[in-house]
């Protein structure tokens, strides 16, 4: 059984064709990475998976379940927690905050008690401290865990953001760059924290991810967007070696110096 | 992570500061001073002040307005939605609960809650309007609902008294305005711990996600429409108990007092006080209650010259003054009141006194691409 299955997937704007007939899948404790050049869509994609965007035909499919009209909080209660292109935390809050945000579903008391002050409120809220600076522990967080997130650099707050996911207990995890603004040694480290948790938590990870290095090394089955449609699928090694690959990064699309470089190393 | 530590995490709270004697007995004389300036003005046995029975229903007012302001922060303050009609909200509450007191003949512990339960009501069909709405044109809708409440929906003669006015009886035991002032004074501790507790629990923390970014809050897997009517029957209970209390101090209320002025007043004491700010709210509240009424103008002897010299009426001076705060609030000092009591605040609270606790800083948050 696969954990999740997008079937020939489109989802227009007025005349732009953002995704069109895409269909992936992940399997169980699967790490799938998404790569392709700046607007292919890979972003797009996640938000459908999530349920920001409702897609214009096609179906996502979670555990067997068609999720494609679900609305978001929903999705996440189900096991999907994601990550965002430019932080998803709340930043005006300290990082231990977040992560007792994020476990906002695993909560006991109900709404009303937790005004009122009933004491297994108290109780409920001690235990929902102890899970986050373990969540943080293994983040290699913990001394950060008063900070706000705002007050944070850009590579902690996206180590930060992971561990608010996991907080929200997921299933399977879809990271949007998570290794932007890194340099390769901690997207090295970055790639064996991934590792890491999909050990410790039995998870199933989807990743998008312009340092292609880091996901040919982490994932288990590729796929390449561009302009919206999947140009290449197969393990690492198949889609590297795909002459189209090649072509989408370094022809068509004006990319970003850095990301250049990164690319020819990896074709 | 090898990545050097941002310079917040240097100057951590130092864990080895200790409170000594002295300075626990400081904070214990300066905690004594404050109770006894709550509790013990008003009534005249153990006040120096000579406070009639005119200026002690005053005082209560002032109790209310820390609990209006308390309900409009939960607003403002935790979900960032403003409301021009919160006077509509707190007359509701007191023509309800007047109406429950001397028209069905039942006690006034009963009419608080039913009130507090219209308020809920009321707030949570403007919380519906609200999903759709948002900013300015929430505002609008809500400026618009206030202005109908005073001039029609207070005006109905059968269950508001019309503009006669309807009375409201004090409850059995506090019929005396000093009495009065002490319940008030339990009613603000009431709602100060269920505020305390919301902003502690999972609700607080699910509407300071959505307030700054829903999207993130609902990959969090919170309910945005859910908590967003939450924080408004929240706002609507408080609204709802001010009102009660509101209807009984004065003993008769009539519909002209819910005017838009009053809404006005509000909003300035809120964002003034400094919102998300527990004790600013109430200290704004506090003050614009006095400069409302026009207590303060007296107290500092300028009726003369507001009333001869600018020919302003008293009552007028916080819609003068209260623009001028609210321009220093947005502009120099975004915690309000608040801000500027943290030092005192933090001091009081065992902590070393910092010239600079509870500044602000909110960083602006751009939309998180999703």
């Amino acid at each position: 059984m696969s954990v999740l299955e997008i079937s020939r997937l489109s989802i227009h704007f007025g005349g732009v064709k953002a995704l069109q007939n895409v269909s992936l899948r992940a399997g169980e404790w699967e790490i799938v990475g998404i790569i392709g050049p700046n607007g292919a869509g890979k972003t797009t994609l996640f938000n459908c998976i999530t349920g920001f965007y409702a897609p214009t035909k096609g179906k996502v499919r979670y555990r067997d379940r068609n999720i494609t009209r679900m609305r978001v909080h929903e999705r996440t209660a189900l096991g999907i927690g994601r990550t965002f292109q430019n932080v998803g935390l709340v930043k005006n809050t300290t990082v231990l905050e977040n992560l007792l945000t994020a476990q906002h579903l695993q909560i006991g008391y109900d709404p009303v008690a937790g005004i009122m002050g009933s004491p297994a409120s108290f109780e409920e809220e001690r235990r929902l401290t102890e899970r986050a600076h373990q969540i943080l522990g293994l983040m290699d967080l913990e001394e950060i865990a008063k900070v706000r997130v705002a007050d944070l650099p850009y590579g902690m707050q996206k180590r930060a953001e992971i561990a608010a996911v996991l907080a929200t207990d997921p299933d399977l995890m879809l990271l949007d760059e998570p290794g932007s603004g890194m340099g390769p040694e901690e997207a090295h480290e970055l790639g064996d924290t991934l590792l890491k948790l999909r050990e410790e938590f039995g998870l199933t990870i989807v990743l998008i991810d312009h340092h292609v290095p880091l996901v040919t090394r982490v994932s288990d089955y590729m796929y390449c967007l561009n302009f919206g449609e999947v140009l290449a699928e197969g393990t690492p090694d198949v889609v590297r070696a795909h002459p189209e690959v090649a072509r989408a990064y370094l022809g068509e699309e004006p990319a970003e110096p850095d990301d250049d470089t990164r690319v020819q190393e990896a074709v | 992570m090898t990545k050097e530590l941002p310079a917040v995490l240097l100057e951590e709270e130092d864990e080895q500061f200790r409170v000594s004697p002295g300075g626990w007995l400081g904070r214990g004389v300066v905690w004594a001073l404050l109770a006894w300036l709550v509790l013990a003005v008003p009534s005249n046995f153990l006040s120096p002040f000579e406070i009639g029975v005119t200026d002690i229903n005053g005082f209560s007012h002032a109790a209310i307005f820390a609990i209006v302001g308390l309900s409009l922060n939960v607003l403002i303050g935790y979900t960032g939605q403003i409301s021009f009609g919160h006077q509509a909200f707190v007359g509701l509450g007191a023509f309800v609960s007047a109406y429950v007191v001397t028209d069905l003949g039942w006690e006034f512990w009963l009419a608080v809650p039913i009130a507090a339960g219209f308020g809920a009501i009321q707030a949570g069909v403007l919380g519906l309007i609200s999903l759709r709405l948002t900013g300015l044109y929430f505002a609008v809708v809500t400026l618009a609902y206030g202005m109908f409440a005073q001039e029609s929906l207070f005006g109905i003669a059968a269950i508001t008294g019309g503009e006669a006015g309807k009375a409201a009886p004090r409850p059995i035991g506090f019929e005396s305005g000093y009495a009065y002032y002490y319940l008030c004074l339990a009613f603000v501790v009431l709602v100060l711990w269920l505020d305390w507790r919301l902003m502690k629990t999972k609700s607080g923390r699910a509407m300071q996600a959505l307030r700054e970014n829903p999207r993130v809050a609902s990959s969090y897997g919170i309910n945005v429409k859910a908590f967003t009517l939450l924080a408004f029957a929240v706002s609507g209970v408080f609204a709802g108990i001010a009102g009660s209390l509101l209807a009984h101090a004065d003993e008769v209320i009539v519909p002209v007092e819910f005017n838009f002025q009053l809404a006005l007043l509000f909003v300035l004491m809120t964002v003034v006080g400094g919102l998300r700010n527990r004790a600013g709210v109430v200290l704004g509240s506090v003050f614009f209650a006095f400069l409302g009424s026009g207590k303060l103008v007296e107290w500092f002897g300028l009726v003369g010259f507001v009333e001869g010299v600018i020919g302003l009426p008293k009552e007028f001076v916080a819609l003068v003054i209260g623009p001028i705060l609210l321009l220093l609030t947005l502009t120099a000092f975004p915690g309000g009141i608040g801000q500027q009591i943290a030092p005192v605040k933090m001091w009081l609270l065992g902590h070393r006194f910092d010239m600079h606790a509870g500044e602000v800083n909110e960083v602006e948050v751009t939309d998180v691409r999703a």
